[in-house]
């Protein structure tokens, strides 16, 4: 008898024992606590930063600290898997590579970052920070995974938003001029006084598993407007668009290559129909002087759908306040959401 | 001396004469039933004395387990002896002058000598929406020398008997179906806990006919469930086991009749803690038994029971094996994770189902009874699972984690960054805490930063209600010797309620009622967003869910069920012939509760819905409206079943039988609805399921000898099976409803203990091998969520029952988590008290669960649409699991305490060879990689695994007084 006592308080030490397989059971976890913010010592602006790119991806191997701002939000579905930072000298996007990163990174926050490791690269004009690509199809590749983002991106104090800076016509030319070079290109800016023109430009592949670089797989709208009133469009959207004929009479194929017949064509309006997925669309805005910029908004952003104003379609200014962003040397302009559209004052 | 022989033979001639003259004759059998293992008398046992198979008298054993048959005329019997937990036997009796003979001690052998298998055998599995199903089968009949040893040593690999699925096995609690309603399956999980107070059941195996009802083609078994069938006294065990919960603590007290005619009975049970080998799960679980009985001279008896296990407990997640090898450990379970330090499992099955019933038997004459059951289920049935919004997929094991989705070794998966993989692989690999486990601290903090406290992360319960009422009543008559008739009435009412709401908020305030996935859609609408329609209606913004809240959807399904059934069974010499049949009639439909954005339907003036004069109604390829709330066409099905058995019994224990059957049978709720969350739209042309049965059978049982042999056969038709996917083809939620899948089910079943000459030693050994396997191509239908758009409309799924091979052949799809082939050989020893078994299992033949969409021309042809012998093998061939040998070995010993107390342990180490790699289960992912560099062919996703524990113990103390 004592034996079999003696066995059951052994076995209930031997459960006991074991605490973590019993905190489940009673369950009283608690709340965790918040992260405490993380300050790293800053060694490079930004700016000197994206000096170090002289044309080619750059490769960081030396102990470079960076730390800005965050400008951007991806909470409207605009930008996706990128963050934008800024710091008094410039602003840079790094490539994190997750969705919805504005649970994490809120803006104004201050975030730092250990560029040891990763790469510097070049995309149609706009510096990016992000993963070397050894596919090379880019010049840096997103981070995704969590414990290299962990490894090299740290979460600082909460602070108040960046005030946008107001760039003139003439420091867009010049800003342009200069791509990469820029400091404006990947900040927060407003432009003011533009006006609509009209015209956008979106490339939409018939058969999403054919290539994408098949000339007969392509359709461009450019130009003019081709009915398109809204920011973007999604797939529901897309397929609006197409049945409402106004897109009849686009043709297949490069500039200089439209041999594939037109969108009417039923084999064609068919294919589109069925492979409508949402597609990024730019509308053209036009600044005083006469120099474009094209809002390029995605086709899975929330307002993707949402029509452009009909006053500003009829000519009304705005002032835009976004991400400045360059294509090849054409002023693009992201929208962090459509907050940042405001009609301008004096009209 | 001599005297005393004189007095014998003067008193044997005297009686012999007497009997002579009178009519009844004077001679008969008495002795004590016994266990085998430690000699204790079995009270309870059924001794049954036939010639031939004519049944001459049946008695029981009392508390001391005596018996006695008198009034025998001389000559030669079977006595026939069964009791709960032994296996039965057959004894020679040969009665002579007239003399009551006296057998001494008749020793049972106990049939599961150690181990006890309930629901809580076998680990939660998280399979919600991933169309794999997975509930374990519980062989309920121990005094069947096959069942018995399969369902012990094969639970560990859940092992189904004959293929066949848990919802074809009929599980009784009184005389009342208690089978899910709405799915089918087995109720095991209602009175885990309860072992002590539902052991005491008859059970029938395959196509025999029960006493209880017709059934299907895998067996009946009814638990008795009342006080008075509890054996008497007092029990409590401590028991500890490193697979599944770390205590179980249980008392069961049953009173014996009093002389009034009252007993009762009273359990109670506790499960606790966590295991060895899987880490988050965890057992908070009770259990409780009430029973109360009166016996008004035997002639009428009524009970009243109620029992319930209420609790909660942690569920097991499958993983692929990419991630069992980078976590070094096929039992990594990826629903878990620390919160504040402290581990806390996301997937948490939380329960009460309480159930009452009240019994009454009236036995006027010992050729009729009568027996009523009224019995009501009702309560919650919770699983909690993470939903979120607009955020990162927080589960760790979600394929974007893994080193395999940033590089491949094969280019054409477009994977090809060798860096981003190491680092991925590095995190698993040193089982970074954020990486591998649900990362609690961080929802918090997301939560607790969102606008407004709006929760991006929360904890949602799904709960399936029921309310489930039952009335069956049965007769039993015995019109002459050879004749008993047996008939019965069973009626059902279900009302069940789908709902789930909001568990915890994780340290917001509050969680939007949208819907994600129609919003990624429809971003520009604001009312097809609306997961409750007429609260955005209403209030012009979308309701804010706080805890305890419903959210999300909520419906009933109603279920209504009739049937009479009756069999007659008639004995002829040593002949025995069962028919019997049932006839019912189920209807069942849907009932919205709530009005989704996506699915307005009509109003209830019939009309459909605007919102600022916008039509919100939308409408199928017929020109019907898509509804969501209201009540679905009802659907009614007539089903039937007819059976016959036939037995021939010989003098000696041997018996040979063979049983058919079949049955038409309504398929049930969670398979007649394409979408049940959102819509009332059925799926099409449901019909019933035909089943074909037969089995021919040997067995013999006398002597310390037992033995089965079964050859069975069996078809069933017209199958459908609904789930719920996400699938490439469109980037966005589906639903497939698969019509029309046929099985054949065909094999054998050997079971047998053989004694050895040296006293208390047997051989025991089951083998079972068979041939499971789909036999019709089903049809598919496929609709997007958000649209009820028609994808495919029945659209054949020409791969589904076999495959091309490249070389030419065709390979065979099976009916998979269950080993095709199993053999169990060991010696069981008993000795003084003591028992000692070891055994040696095999498992073999046993597959992956299929993917439908795997196994279409969709899936074959690629983007390219061109259809290769080797993508076809590579991509709609089924995986067989490697073949696997265990080894388990079990002890006990009890004792005595001043003859009043008894007291003993048992201890059961299983898989003492600490096998690691046994697949238990598993299904093939839906999806596919479609976004390869050549675009000439798509890849499966990796399966994912269920595995078995490697070497673990169940030791358990107890004690009976």
């Amino acid at each position: 008898m004592k034996k079999i006592l003696y066995t059951i308080a052994t076995l209930l030490l031997l459960a006991a024992a074991s605490c973590q397989e019993w905190e489940p059971v009673w369950g009283n976890q608690g709340t965790p606590g918040e992260p405490q913010a993380q300050t790293l010592a800053v060694n490079t602006t930004i700016a000197d930063l994206k000096a170090l790119y002289e044309g080619t991806p750059y490769h960081i191997e030396k102990d470079i600290v960076i730390g800005g701002q965050v400008i951007s939000s991806d909470a409207s579905g605009n930008i996706y898997r990128s963050l934008f930072i800024q710091d008094e000298t410039g602003g840079i996007e790094l490539k994190i590579g997750n969705s919805s990163l504005y649970n994490d990174y809120k803006t104004g926050q201050w975030v730092y970052v250990k560029c040891q490791g990763l790469t510097l690269g070049n995309y149609s004009g706009m510096l990016q920070l992000g993963m070397e690509d050894p596919t090379e199809s880019y010049e840096t590749a997103y981070m995704d995974v969590k414990r290299l983002i962990g490894a090299h991106i740290f979460k600082g104090a909460k602070a108040a938003p960046v005030t946008p800076r107001v760039i003139s016509e003439n420091e867009l030319k010049d800003a342009l001029k200069r791509s990469y070079k820029s400091p404006c290109f990947g900040t927060l800016v407003t432009l003011q006084n533009l006006t609509y023109a009209n015209e956008i430009f979106v490339l939409i592949y018939l058969d999403a598993n054919v290539d994408k670089k098949e000339s007969s797989n392509r359709l461009f709208l450019s130009d003019q407007q081709w009915g398109v009133t809204t920011w973007a469009m999604s797939a529901n959207k897309m397929k609006e668009y197409l049945n409402t004929g106004k897109w009849d009479s686009a043709k297949i194929g490069n500039s200089n290559d439209q041999n594939y017949g037109t969108v009417a064509d039923p084999a064609n309006k068919k294919k589109l129909l069925d492979g409508a997925a949402a597609y990024s669309v730019s509308q053209y805005f036009r600044m005083p002087g006469g120099t474009d910029v094209q809002i390029r908004s995605s086709g899975y952003a929330k307002f993707s759908d949402a029509e452009i104003d009909p006053q500003i379609q009829k000519g009304k200014k705005v002032n835009v306040t976004g991400i400045l962003t360059n294509y090849d040397g054409a002023a693009q302009f992201t929208l962090i959401d459509l907050d940042g559209v405001q009609m301008a004052a004096a009209q | 001396m001599i005297f005393r022989k004189i007095l014998a033979t003067a008193a044997a001639i005297g009686l012999l004469s007497l009997s002579l003259f009178a009519q009844d004759p004077s001679g008969g059998v008495k002795g004590t039933v016994v266990n085998r293992a430690d000699k204790s008398p079995v009270a309870g046992a059924t001794l049954k004395l036939r010639t031939g198979a004519a049944q001459l008298h049946e008695v029981t054993t009392d508390a001391e387990g005596r018996f006695q048959i008198d009034a025998l005329a001389d000559g030669m019997y079977d006595l026939v002896i069964e009791a709960p937990g032994f296996l039965p036997t057959t004894v020679n009796v040969t009665v002579n002058d007239g003399f009551v003979k006296n057998m001494f001690n008749v020793s049972l052998s106990p049939s599961v000598t150690a181990g006890e298998v309930d629901d809580s055998s076998f680990g939660e599995f998280d399979l919600d929406g991933t169309g794999y199903e997975d509930t374990p089968t519980i062989l309920y009949d121990q005094n069947d020398v096959f069942n018995n040893i399969a369902g012990y040593n094969f639970s560990a690999v859940r092992f189904r008997a004959r293929g066949y699925a848990s919802e074809s096995q009929d599980v009784y609690v009184a005389g009342v179906k208690m089978n899910d309603a709405l799915t089918g399956y087995s109720p095991y999980s209602l009175w885990s806990g309860l072992n002590e107070v539902m052991r005491a059941k008859t059970a029938v195996i395959g196509s025999e006919i029960s006493p209880y009802g017709i059934g299907g083609y895998n067996g009946l078994s009814n638990l008795y469930a009342t006080p008075a069938q509890v054996r008497p006294g007092k029990r409590f065990s401590i028991l500890t086991n490193s697979a599944l919960y770390r205590l179980r603590l249980m008392g069961t007290y049953a009173s014996p009749e009093n002389d009034k005619g009252w007993s009762y009975a009273v359990s109670a049970s506790a499960r606790l803690g966590g295991n060895d080998w899987v880490q988050g799960i965890y057992y908070r679980s009770f259990a409780y038994y009430l029973g109360v009985e009166k016996n008004w001279n035997d002639i009428h008896r009524l009970a009243l029971v109620s029992f319930g296990a209420p609790g909660q407990r942690g569920a097991q997640n499958a993983s692929t094996q990419e991630v069992y090898d980078l976590m070094g450990d096929n039992m990594y379970n990826s629903n878990w994770g620390y919160q504040n330090g402290k581990v806390r499992n996301a997937r948490n099955r939380i329960t009460y189902e309480p159930i009452t019933f009240l019994k009454y038997d009236f036995t006027p004459s010992r050729t009729f009874a009568l027996s009523t059951t009224l019995l009501f289920r009702t309560g919650r049935n919770g699983y909690t699972a993470l939903d979120w919004y607009d955020a990162l997929d927080p589960r760790p094991d979600y394929y974007r984690n893994l080193p395999s989705y940033f590089y491949m070794e094969n280019p054409d998966y477009n994977r090809l960054n060798p860096a981003k993989a190491a680092w991925a692989r590095d995190a698993w690999e040193n089982h970074a805490a954020e990486t591998v486990h649900v990362d609690w601290d961080r929802l918090y903090s997301v939560n607790r930063n969102s606008e407004g406290g709006r929760s991006k992360y929360a904890l949602e319960e799904r709960h399936v209600d029921q309310n489930d009422i039952n009335l069956a009543t049965s007769v039993k008559w015995q019109p002459a010797p050879s004749a008993i008739i047996t008939a019965g009435l069973n009626g059902k009412l279900n009302r069940t309620e789908y709902y789930k709401k909001m568990n915890d908020l994780l340290g917001g305030s509050y969680f939007l009622d949208v819907d994600q996935f129609a919003e990624r859609d429809y971003s520009s609408s604001m009312t097809m967003i609306q997961n409750d329609l007429e609260y955005f209606l209403n209030h012009g913004e979308a309701r804010m869910i706080r805890t305890g809240d419903k959210y999300g959807y909520d419906y009933y399904a109603h279920l209504m069920k009739g049937e009479g059934w009756a069999s007659g069974k008639f004995t002829f010499g040593g002949l025995e012939a069962t028919v019997g049949g049932r006839v019912g009639v189920t209807r069942f439909w849907r009932e919205g509760l709530v009005r989704k954005g996506l699915f307005p339907g009509l109003d209830a003036a019939g009309n459909p819905i605007y919102f600022q004069g916008q039509l919100l109604t939308t409408y199928d390829e017929n020109g019907e409206a898509i509804t969501s709330k209201g009540n679905s066409a009802k659907s009614t099905f007539l089903t039937y079943a007819a059976k016959v058995n036939l037995a021939y019994s010989m003098t000696g224990g041997h018996r040979f039988y063979a049983n058919a059957g079949y049955s038409s049978d309504a398929p049930y709720f969670d398979q007649a609805f394409v979408a049940p969350r959102t819509r009332n739209t059925m799926v099409k042309d449901l019909t019933n399921i035909k089943s074909l049965s037969a089995d021919v059978n040997y067995m013999y049982a006398a002597n310390g000898y037992s033995l089965r042999v079964t050859g069975f056969y069996t078809t069933i038709e017209d199958q459908t099976d609904v789930m719920s996917v996400y699938y490439d083809l469109n980037n966005s939620f589906g639903n497939f409803a698969l019509s029309g899948i046929d099985e054949r089910h065909m094999g054998m079943e050997l079971g047998f203990e053989v004694p050895t000459p040296l006293s208390g030693l047997s051989v025991v050994g089951v083998f079972t091998a068979g041939e499971y396997v789909y036999t019709s191509n089903p049809l598919l239908t496929a609709t997007v969520d958000n649209s009820a758009q028609i994808v495919y409309d029945k659209m054949l799924v020409p791969y589904w029952k076999s495959n091309p091979m490249t070389d030419g052949t065709t390979q065979k799809h099976y009916i998979p988590s269950t080993p095709q082939v199993a053999a169990s050989l060991g010696l069981s020893y008993f000795y003084n008290y003591w028992f000692i078994d070891a055994d040696v299992d095999y498992f073999d033949r046993s597959y992956l669960s299929m993917s439908p969409l795997s196994r279409t021309d969709y899936a074959t042809a690629g983007p390219d649409r061109v259809i290769t012998a080797e993508e076809a093998e590579s991509i709609t061939s089924q995986e067989r699991f490697n073949p696997a040998w265990l080894v388990n070995f079990s002890v006990g010993k009890s004792w005595y305490y001043k003859r009043k107390i008894q007291y003993g342990f048992s201890l059961n180490a299983k898989n003492v060879l600490n096998k690691r790699d046994v697949k238990t289960g598993g299904f093939e992912q839906t999806r596919m990689v479609d976004n390869t560099v050549s675009k000439t062919r798509y890849y499966s996703f990796d399966p994912k695994y269920f595995y078995m524990a490697g070497a673990n113990y169940m030791l358990n103390l107890y004690f009976r007084f």
